[in-house]
């Protein structure tokens, strides 16, 4: 007991050590300050995914998104499950048929213990289920722009809250002040409500723009194909509110 | 029969009593509270209502919980006894040693059972403290646990008689664990393996203990509700007979067991 608290003890201290030297020392995937970042590394990145797994999960009723079963299905936020068909392509179904045609038992019980009778989704005030996968998700990886936006489509879009949505995105932008996707959700947060505020979306999306381009010097060729289409997108919605006034 | 009775009922009450002296349920009810006390209070993006992912995390700490009561059940029946030779006069007493394993088992089962029983009582509290309501698969779940819990015992007792202690435990939790999680994914990686190896898997497949059978927990916390009559009499009938398969061999064991 005594030399496990003493390796424990010891462990932290060298993470805390580590954690002062300057990040371009360390090839880390996941960007960040501290030890947890010097301990983890790319362990962050894939726990964030992970998360964000199991908050897609949560949107089918607790289904394992990865699973077959859910086949080519697109969700109306806004991402498709890579590759869910390799991974649980095994062929058993609800009769325990295996893939050559014979009875499997186990396959049997297995389909009818786990999985579920009815395929449905979460909805309304109920996906707030969602969130706090997603909030591990970003805690594990501030800089999971996918887990951030795809929160702020949960509060904005399928929870209609205001002021949550608000939130999320305040909390992405200042974990993520060079994202132009974080950026450009700023400015729908501000631009897709009830009673939008046309002149602060404007500044939102031009800000985006802007973004864009200082990322890339006005060469678009040089930003990634995700920005590319974000400064697209911000230019979009700066024409339709230009035609709104 | 009678005699039987008060036999069997004396080795349970020992086994039954070890655990509880132990303390170590206590300490695993401590740990839980201490785990689910921050989470329960949490309220991520400053949203609340979110109670899901609260029951999900209790279910997996019921489920890890059980499986280290179980194990450390049935591995401290025989191995004990044998390394400090209280085996002997055990052995020396009327009695004969199926109705010694017999008697332990159900000892040890009795006293798993029990604390798996306090730890639902916790769960089902604390999720009736949320306003959140199981209906009928609750039971159903309790059930399935139990028959979980009645076969990990007897995997774990089996496993004592034959390998060491450390040994026991390690590959018992390996093999349920790991069955646990990927034992439906079995067929799977047999057919992206090649050769030896797909037909390993094949086998573990077949003969392995699928754990993954018992858990409910995704139907309790998503709300589906109970599960086919059919399907339950099914895993209740595989729980019963892999662990008679397993105390028989055990019994077989221990029967040719030098001292």
């Amino acid at each position: 007991m005594k030399h496990a608290a003493i390796f424990c003890a010891a462990a932290v201290a060298l993470a805390a050590i580590l954690s002062r030297f300057p990040q371009e020392r360390f090839p880390q995937a996941v960007r960040g300050e501290g030890a947890l970042a010097v301990a983890f590394g790319d362990a962050r990145a894939a726990i964030s995914s992970a998360m964000m797994r199991k908050a897609d999960g949560y949107f089918h009723g607790g289904v394992d998104a990865e699973c077959g079963r859910l086949g080519e299905h697109h969700h109306h936020h806004g991402h498709h499950h890579d590759g869910e068909e390799a991974d649980c392509g095994d062929g058993h179904g609800k009769d325990g048929s295996a893939g050559g045609g014979l009875f499997d038992p186990w396959a049997w019980i297995d389909a009818h213990v786990r999985a579920p009778d009815v395929h449905r989704h979460l909805e309304g005030k109920d996906s707030v289920e969602m969130l706090p996968w997603f909030w591990a998700s970003v805690k594990a990886d501030p800089h999971n722009i996918d887990a951030w936006t795809t929160a702020w489509y949960v509060a904005h879009n399928m929870m209609k809250d205001e002021d949550l949505s608000k939130r999320v995105i305040g909390e992405a932008l200042a974990s993520n002040p060079d994202s132009v996707e974080i950026a450009l959700y700023a400015g729908r947060q501000l631009y897709d409500t009830a009673n939008p505020d046309l002149d602060a979306a404007a500044k939102a999306f031009a800000a985006a723009r802007d973004l864009a381009l200082s990322k890339c010097g006005g060469d678009l060729s040089k930003l990634s194909e995700d920005e590319r289409r974000m400064h697209g997108f911000a230019l979009g919605y700066l024409e339709k509110i230009a035609e709104r006034r | 029969m009678k005699f039987f009775l008060r036999q069997t009922a004396a080795l349970v009450k020992l086994s039954f009593l070890e655990l509880w002296r132990r303390n170590d349920v206590f300490a695993l009810v401590l740990l839980a509270l201490a785990l689910m006390a921050p989470l329960s209070m949490a309220t991520p993006f400053g949203a609340a209502g979110a109670s899901r992912c609260l029951d999900e995390v209790a279910l997996l700490l019921v489920w890890a919980f059980s499986l280290f009561v179980s194990i450390g059940a049935g591995q401290r029946l025989f191995r004990p006894e044998f390394e400090s030779r209280t085996v002997y006069p055990l052995f020396s007493k009327p009695v004969s040693r199926t109705r010694i394993l017999a008697g332990k088992y159900l000892g040890a089962l009795a006293s798993a059972w029990s604390a798996l029983a306090l730890f639902y009582a916790l769960f089902t509290g604390s999720a009736l403290l949320r306003g959140t309501g199981f209906g009928a698969a609750l039971p159903q779940a309790i059930a399935l646990h139990a028959a979980f819990v009645a076969l990990a015992v007897a995997l774990s007792l089996l496993g004592s008689l034959v390998m060491s202690a450390s040994a026991n435990s390690t590959l018992c939790a390996i093999a349920l664990a790991g069955m646990f999680f990927f034992g439906r994914r079995l067929p799977d990686f047999a057919a992206g393996a090649g050769g030896i190896v797909s037909w390993l898997v094949r086998a573990a497949y077949a003969i392995g203990p699928h754990a993954e059978f018992f858990d409910m927990r995704q139907r309790l916390v998503h709300g589906w509700g109970a599960i086919d009559p059919l399907a339950f009499a099914a895993v209740l009938a595989y729980a019963a007979a892999y662990t008679a398969a397993l105390l028989c061999v055990a019994a077989a064991v221990l029967k040719r067991k030098r001292l």
